[in-house]
């Protein structure tokens, strides 16, 4: 777990610049802790892509709702309006 | 989830606020409501990444952002012509950080969306949503801040076991 911290530190750029240093020699010598480097910067794209595929479906369940639901039947002619007048 | 609800109600005002002056300068262009909705929810991705991320601080009002950002990526997108141009474009990727995955990526994903959601969500919490980590702790129900984040360290470790197999499954199957 320790490397797990040190690794992300390390990614996310919260190392003092002397531990950076030595860190960059480690992974120089340690083939193991390379592929763990780039398998951990793999994890937080992930998470990134993960949280915004999240975020788009609750956008879309938004539209949906605003979309269907009576009591948002004065935005709906609102939106209808704008794409009849052209 | 509070924060999920909270969440649905920032962008229902979000949609009631800025959407229709959207539709008006999309439907002005001659062009259809599908394409505005488009824009409009990737210019709500932003301004969700954005205000979520500590060091960025949006100099406008979230209207004048929105509408900012999905005018410029109406244009970036339909007026040049190509209706393929997509978030990959080069300039609109300025604004959205692009993130696509590759389609290898896109599998793993999708494992992980299934087989380890729990993680994946302690994970977008902290990550993603920027929450503090006395409300992941809170909201995943750890006695406190040092379980939470001694949870958040297994689950990349988890995650992270999951990419080097993966990569090793691609491996064998490239040979």
């Amino acid at each position: 777990m320790n490397e797990i911290a040190q690794i992300e530190r390390h990614l996310l750029n919260r190392q003092m610049p002397g531990d950076a240093l030595l860190f960059e020699a480690k992974t120089l010598l340690d083939a193991d802790l390379r592929v763990n480097v780039s398998s951990q910067q793999q994890v937080y794209s992930l998470v990134q892509q993960y949280g915004r595929k999240q975020l788009k479906q609750e956008i879309e369940a938004v539209h949906q709702q605003l979309f269907t639901q009576p009591e948002h039947l004065s935005f709906r002619q609102k939106i209808a309006r704008i794409f009849l007048n052209r | 989830m509070e924060e999920r609800a909270a969440r649905q109600q920032l962008f229902t005002t979000l949609y009631q606020k800025v959407f229709p002056a959207v539709a008006k300068y999309v439907n002005k262009c001659g062009r259809s409501f599908d394409e505005a909705k488009d824009v409009f929810q990737d210019a709500l991705v932003s301004y969700y990444e954005k205000s979520h991320t500590a060091d960025v601080t949006i100099n406008s009002s979230e209207g004048a952002y929105i509408y900012g950002t999905a005018r410029y990526l109406w244009i970036k997108r339909y007026k040049q012509g190509s209706q393929t141009t997509q978030l990959d474009d080069s300039s609109a990727a300025s604004i959205i950080a692009e993130t696509d995955a590759a389609p290898s990526e896109d599998k793993l994903l999708h494992f992980l969306e299934t087989a380890g959601k729990r993680c994946m969500e302690l994970l977008r919490s902290f990550y993603y949503d920027n929450l503090p980590m006395t409300r992941v702790a809170q909201l995943f129900g750890f006695s406190g801040v040092r379980s939470a984040t001694v949870q958040k360290y297994k689950c990349i470790e988890k995650v992270r076991e999951t990419v080097k197999q993966k990569a090793l499954t691609y491996e064998d199957f490239l040979e």
